[in-house]
C-alpha cells in the first residue's frame, strides 16, 4: 500500500482527534444528564412516583342525619364485608362458602359472571354485614380459602327506631351508568344514595375522598407507607344533615300505620318543614344495600303490598271530601256564595237524569255546616257556581296538579282536570257536565298525593302563607359547628284571611262540634280537620283525614290516608291525632299525653282491629 | 526551604502518579457506595458490598505488585500472557458457566472469573509487542493484517461465548491502538468501512445503499488503482450481506436488544424496560439527587442487577446531577492522565506508549458504552463501568492495567 501525503497525518493531529472525541463524548453525556436531570426532571419524577407509589383511596365517612331536635336518626356503623378476588379464588370452595355465608347456592358463580368484565384482581363483595363468627371461620381457614377475605366497611344504621324507608332512601353500589357520568369522583364499587334523601343530598353526605400512599416494589408488592404517610391526603367526612323530621312524631306515625297500607305526611305550617313522612308498609333499607340487592329488589317488587312504592308522594288518589275545603275557599273567594248562603239537602242531588246521593239529609246548610257535616249536596252544586276552570285555578294555587318540589325525587304531580283536559279527552264540548258533580266532592278523575294534601292543610292553617315542604333544614359545617341552612321558596296563595277564618272555623267544628271527626276530640289540643273518603276501583274506600293543630295557633298540619278501610273519620283521623299529640306533647303541658304508649292501645285501635 | 519542599514534592510526583491513583480510588469508593445502596436488604445480593470491598483490597495489592515490577517485565510477559489468555478463552467454551446467555465464566469453586477480562490485558500487551517491533509497518498490508489477525483470534473466541459487549471492546481497543500507531486515513477507511456498512444494513435497504454510495465516494476521493478500489467495494458489499446474515442468525433476544435501542418504547416490558427505568432513575434524581439510600427506583429494585451494568443510575438517582457530573469529571481526569503517559512515551518507547494508549482506549470504551447506555445514547450492551460496577474479575483486571500505567509512569525517565 502506497501512502499518499494527504491520507497520512501527524501524531499530534491524531492526539487532537482523540482529545476531541473525549471532549465530544463528555459533552454529549453531560448535556444528556442536564436535559434529563434538570430540564425534564419533573416528568421523570412523576414517572418514578407512578412506578413505585400507589395511592389507595380512603373512603370518607358518610354524613349522618339528625332530626329536628338534633338526635341521631341515621348513623353509620362498621360492619364486615366478605370480599373475593377472582384472580386468586379457587372455585372448588363455592359450596362451603355459600353454606357458611348463608347465601343462595350458585350465588358466587353468578357474582363472578356478573363481574367477568372487570379486571380479575379487583375484589368483589360477596356479603355485607357478616357476623363475627363468619369472620373467625375465615381467619381459621385462611390458607384454604385463598382469594376470600373481609373488609370493614361502614353501613347505615337507624338508631332512633325510626324506619323512614321511603324518606331516607337506600344506598347501593354505584351503577355503571352513573359511574360513567361522574368518573371524576366515583370509582366502581362505591356506595351512593339511590333514593330519597340519601340520593338528594348525596353531594353533601359523601364527603371528600382521601388517598393513602404506599410504596410498591418492582414486583407490585407493598413495602410500606410512603414517607411515613406524611403525604397522605386524609379523607374529609361528609356533611351531617339536620332534618326537619321529628323522630318522635315519625315513630308514632310509623307505629300507627304498621300493618296497614297508607301514608301520612305532617308539616309545620309556618315553615313548610316536614315533621313526619310515612309510607306503609315500610321496607328494610339495609337489605337493599346488601350484595344480593337484586334478589331483594325483585322480591319486594313482587310483593302485592308494594312496599317499595312511596305512597306518600307517588300514589295518586282522589282526595274525597277533604277537597271540599278547596271548593269552599274558591267559592268564598270568588264571592259566588257568602257565609250565609244556604243550599237544601234532601239526601241527594239530581243533575240531568242522575241523582247523586248525600250520606244524610242535612236540610238547609250554609258553608260552615256543609263542611262540618261533609254535605255532598252542598258541594255538588257549589262547583257549578265556581266553574270548572276557576276551581282548577284555585287547586293549582294550593299546589295540586303539580309536584311540590320537596327535596326527594320520588314524587308525582297528580291531576286536577279543567276544561282543556276534558276537551282533549272527549273532544271540544263533547263531555257531560255531570263530571263536575264528582269533582265537587273530590272524586272522579281528580288525583292528589298526601304530600300535596299536607301542604294544602298547612297553607290553610297558616292563612295561605308557608314555605315549600322540605325535609332538610341544612347541613352542619363541622369547622364552625354551625348549621348552614338550605333555602326553600316561600309560598303565598294570596287569599283573603277572612275566607280562611270561615273555613278553619268549619274545620274546627268537624272535630269539636257535631262533625264527622268528633270522635278524636281531645281536651288538651284543639284539632281542626276534615275527613275524606276516596273511592277506588280496587276494593274498599280509602280513608282520608287532613287537619292542623292547635286551632288557635297551628303548629302541625297532617294528612293521612289509609287504604281500603272505609270512612276517614274512623280510621284515618285517630292516627293524625296521635301524631299531633306526639309532636305537641312538650308544648302542651299535660302529663297524660307524655306517655304515648297508652295511645297505642286506645279504644279506637281496637275498633280498627274489629273491622 | 521552599526549594527543598518543592523538590520533595516533585520527587513524589515523579515516581508515582498520585492523581491517577486517587481517581481510581475515588471511583472505587463511589462504586462501593452505589453497590451498598443498591444491594441493601437485597435477598440474594446483600453480601456484594463486602465482596466488592474484598476485591478492592486485592485489586490495590495487584496494583502495587504490578507497579513495582521491573519495567521490561511487560515486554517479556506479553507473548505468554496472550497465549495463556487464549487458552483460557478456549477452555471457557468447554468448561464455562453460562451467565446471562453467555458462556463467559470459569468456576474456581470459591469464586468465578471471566477469562475475557484478562484476555483484554493479554491482547493489549500482544498488540503493543507486535506493533512496537521495528520491522512492522502498520500501513503495509502484512503489518495491518498481522495486527488484525492477533486481535481477531480472541474476538472470534469471545463471539463464540457469545459475548457481544466484550467483542465490541476488543474491536474498539484494536482500532484505537492502530489509529494511535499511525495508520493512514485510507487504511483506517479500509478497516472501518465494512463495519459501518454492516451496521447500516440493520436500518434497511435505503440506508444500506446510502452507506455504499458514501464508500464509493470515499474510494473516488482516495484515487487508488481500480483493482484495489473494486476489491474494497466488493469487500464492503459482502460484509453488509454477511452482517445481514449474522443478524438473522442472532437469537431473538439479541435482535430485540438492537431494536429496543432504536425505539425503547417498542418493548417497554422487555429489553427496553431497563433503558426506560434507568432513564427514569437518573431523571428523577434531579439536581441534588434523592439522597444516599433514598432513591426509590434503586431501593425498590426497578432495575434488575443494578449493581453491575446499571450502577451509574444509582449515582444519578441518589446523588443527582452533581454526583453524576463529579463522577464524570473523575473519569475525565483519569483518562487525560493515562493519555498523557501514552503521549509522553510515544517517542520514547513505542511498546509502553501503545500499552498506555490501549489502557486508555479500553477504559474509555467501557465508560462510553456503559454511561452512554445508562443515559440512553448508545444501545444496551452489557459492559461494566470500570472501577465502579460490581465484579471482581473486572476490578482486578482494571487495577492491573492502571498498575501497568503507573509502572510506565514510574520508569518513563529510563528511556532516552
Amino acid at each position: 500500500m502506497k501512502i499518499n501525503a494527504f491520507d497520512n497525518f501527524d501524531f499530534h493531529i491524531r492526539k487532537r482527534i482523540i482529545y476531541f472525541i473525549i471532549a465530544a463524548a463528555f459533552s454529549v453525556i453531560t448535556l444528556k444528564l442536564f436535559i434529563m436531570q434538570i430540564i425534564q426532571h419533573e416528568a421523570y419524577d412523576v414517572k418514578s412516583a407512578d412506578n413505585s407509589i400507589k395511592g389507595v383511596i380512603e373512603t370518607p365517612l358518610r354524613g349522618v342525619f339528625y332530626d329536628r331536635n338534633l338526635s341521631l336518626i341515621v348513623d353509620n356503623k362498621p360492619s364486615y364485608t366478605i370480599i373475593l378476588t377472582p384472580a386468586e379464588y379457587n372455585r372448588s370452595n363455592d359450596a362451603i362458602i355459600e353454606t357458611v355465608l348463608d347465601i343462595p347456592e350458585g350465588a358466587i358463580e353468578k357474582l363472578l359472571k356478573e363481574n367477568s368484565a372487570s379486571p380479575r384482581y379487583i375484589p368483589i363483595r360477596v356479603k355485607r354485614d357478616a357476623d363475627f363468627k363468619t369472620i373467625m371461620w375465615l381467619e381459621e381457614n385462611r390458607n384454604i380459602l385463598k382469594g376470600v377475605s373481609y373488609a370493614v366497611e361502614m353501613q347505615r344504621e337507624y338508631p332512633a327506631k325510626v324506619l323512614g324507608s321511603h324518606m331516607f332512601g337506600y344506598i347501593k353500589e354505584i351503577s355503571k351508568k352513573q359511574f360513567e357520568k361522574e368518573k371524576d369522583f366515583y370509582t366502581l364499587g362505591d356506595y351512593v344514595g339511590a333514593s330519597g334523601l340519601e340520593k338528594k343530598y348525596e353531594k353533601y353526605l359523601r364527603g371528600i375522598k382521601g388517598v393513602n400512599y404506599f410504596l410498591y416494589d418492582a414486583h407490585r408488592r407493598v413495602i410500606g407507607p410512603y414517607k411515613e404517610s406524611k403525604e397522605d391526603i386524609p379523607s374529609v367526612k361528609g356533611y351531617d344533615i339536620v332534618l326537619t323530621i321529628d323522630a318522635e312524631a315519625q315513630r308514632v306515625a310509623e307505629e300507627r300505620l304498621k300493618g296497614l297500607k297508607g301514608s301520612l305526611v305532617a308539616i309545620d305550617p309556618k315553615t313548610g318543614e316536614i315533621l313526619a313522612f310515612v309510607s306503609s308498609p315500610e321496607f328494610d333499607l339495609t337489605v337493599l344495600s346488601t350484595v344480593t340487592s337484586r334478589e331483594a329488589w325483585q322480591m319486594m317488587s313482587a310483593d302485592i303490598n308494594k312496599p317499595l312504592f312511596n305512597r306518600a308522594s307517588q300514589s295518586p288518589n282522589p282526595p274525597g271530601s277533604t277537597f271540599k275545603i278547596l271548593a269552599a275557599i274558591a267559592a268564598l273567594e270568588e264571592r259566588v256564595i257568602t257565609p250565609t248562603t244556604t243550599f237544601n239537602c234532601y239526601g241527594g242531588y239530581t243533575y240531568g237524569d242522575r241523582t247523586f246521593a248525600c250520606h244524610g239529609a242535612h236540610g238547609s246548610v250554609n258553608i260552615e255546616r256543609a263542611i262540618e257535616k261533609s254535605c255532598n249536596t252542598f258541594f255538588y252544586q257549589l262547583i257549578f257556581k265556581i266553574g270548572l276552570d276557576k276551581w282548577h285555578d284555585y287547586a293549582k294555587r294550593f299546589g295540586f296538579g303539580k309536584k311540590t318540589d320537596a327535596d326527594i325525587e320520588e314524587e308525582i304531580a297528580g291531576l286536577v282536570p279543567n276544561t282543556d283536559y276534558y276537551d282533549r279527552k272527549f273532544g271540544k264540548g263533547l263531555w257531560p257536565k255531570g263530571l263536575l258533580v264528582s269533582l265537587g266532592i273530590g272524586q272522579g278523575e281528580l288525583s292528589v298525593t298526601q304530600l300535596q294534601l299536607a301542604q294544602f292543610a298547612a297553607l290553610v292553617a297558616n292563612n295561605g302563607k308557608s314555605i315549600k315542604p322540605h325535609f332538610a333544614r341544612g347541613y352542619i359545617d363541622f369547622e364552625t359547628d354551625k348549621l348552614v341552612p338550605f333555602k326553600f321558596e316561600e309560598i303565598d296563595v294570596k287569599i283573603n284571611p277572612e275566607t280562611f277564618n270561615i273555613v278553619k272555623k268549619a274545620m274546627y267544628l268537624v272535630v269539636n262540634g257535631a262533625g264527622t271527626a268528633s270522635s278524636i276530640r281531645t281536651p288538651d289540643i284543639n284539632i281542626a280537620g276534615k275527613t275524606g273518603t276516596s273511592q277506588n276501583p280496587h276494593g274498599e274506600d280509602h280513608a282520608l283525614f287532613i287537619c292542623f293543630a292547635p286551632y288557635e295557633d297551628p303548629q302541625i298540619a297532617v294528612s293521612v290516608l289509609v287504604e281500603n278501610v272505609g270512612f276517614g273519620s274512623r280510621h284515618a283521623a285517630p292516627i293524625a291525632r296521635d301524631v299531633i299529640l306526639a309532636y305537641l306533647k312538650d308544648k302542651v303541658k299535660n302529663p297524660v299525653l307524655k306517655d304515648l304508649t297508652t295511645m297505642k292501645e286506645s279504644a279506637l285501635d281496637k275498633e280498627i282491629e274489629k273491622n | 526551604m521552599i526549594k527543598k519542599l518543592k523538590r520533595i514534592d516533585y520527587q513524589l510526583e515523579d515516581r508515582f502518579d498520585i492523581t491517577m491513583f486517587l481517581c481510581v480510588i475515588l471511583l472505587t469508593v463511589i462504586g462501593l457506595l452505589a453497590i451498598y445502596s443498591s444491594t441493601l436488604n437485597h435477598p440474594t445480593a446483600s453480601a456484594n458490598f463486602y465482596k466488592q470491598l474484598a476485591f478492592a483490597l486485592i485489586s490495590i495489592g495487584v496494583f502495587f505488585g504490578v507497579y513495582f515490577l521491573p519495567h521490561r517485565a511487560f515486554y517479556s510477559m506479553s507473548t505468554p500472557f496472550y497465549i495463556i489468555s487464549i487458552i483460557f478463552l478456549i477452555a471457557v467454551l468447554f468448561f464455562g458457566k453460562v451467565v446471562y446467555g453467555a458462556k463467559s465464566w470459569i468456576n474456581l469453586g470459591f469464586t468465578g472469573f471471566q477469562p475475557s477480562e484478562f484476555a483484554k490485558i493479554g491482547a493489549i500487551l500482544m498488540l503493543a509487542y507486535y506493533l512496537s517491533k521495528p520491522r512492522v509497518e502498520i500501513n503495509s498490508f502484512y503489518g495491518l493484517a498481522g495486527a488484525l489477525a492477533l486481535i481477531m483470534l480472541p474476538i472470534s473466541l469471545i463471539l463464540l461465548e457469545p459475548d457481544m459487549g466484550t467483542a465490541i471492546v476488543f474491536v474498539s481497543v484494536a482500532m484505537g491502538i492502530i489509529f494511535w500507531k499511525g495508520i493512514s486515513l485510507f487504511g483506517l477507511f479500509v478497516v472501518l468501512s465494512p463495519m459501518i456498512i454492516s451496521f447500516s444494513s440493520i436500518f434497511g435497504t435505503f440506508v444500506f445503499i446510502a452507506a455504499l454510495t458514501l464508500v464509493v465516494a470515499a474510494l473516488l476521493f482516495f484515487r487508488k488503482d481500480l483493482f484495489l478500489s473494486a476489491s474494497i467495494f466488493v469487500m464492503n458489499l459482502a460484509s453488509g450481506f454477511f452482517f445481514e446474515f449474522v443478524y438473522r442468525a442472532l437469537s431473538p433476544h439479541q435482535q430485540k436488544r438492537i431494536l429496543a435501542f432504536l425505539d425503547p418504547s417498542s418493548d417497554p416490558l422487555g429489553s427496553g424496560y431497563n433503558t426506560i427505568q434507568a432513564k427514569v432513575a437518573i431523571g428523577s434524581g434531579g439536581f441534588f439527587g434523592k439522597g444516599f439510600l433514598s432513591g426509590n427506583q434503586t431501593q425498590l429494585r426497578y432495575i434488575p442487577e443494578q449493581w453491575t451494568d446499571f450502577i451509574y443510575c444509582v449515582i444519578g438517582e441518589e446523588f443527582g446531577f452533581i454526583g453524576s457530573v463529579i463522577t464524570l469529571v473523575i473519569f475525565l481526569i483519569l483518562f487525560i492522565r493515562v493519555l498523557k503517559i501514552a503521549a509522553y512515551m510515544k517517542e520514547k518507547d513505542e511498546f509502553s506508549g501503545i500499552i498506555a494508549a490501549g489502557i486508555f482506549f479500553l477504559l474509555f470504551i467501557h465508560f462510553l458504552i456503559n454511561v452512554g447506555m445508562t443515559v440512553g445514547v448508545v444501545p444496551v450492551i452489557g459492559l461494566p463501568l470500570p472501577f465502579v460496577s460490581y465484579g471482581g474479575s473486572s476490578l482486578i483486571a482494571n487495577y492491573f492495567l492502571i498498575g501497568i500505567a503507573a509502572n510506565i509512569y514510574k520508569n518513563r525517565k529510563q528511556y532516552a
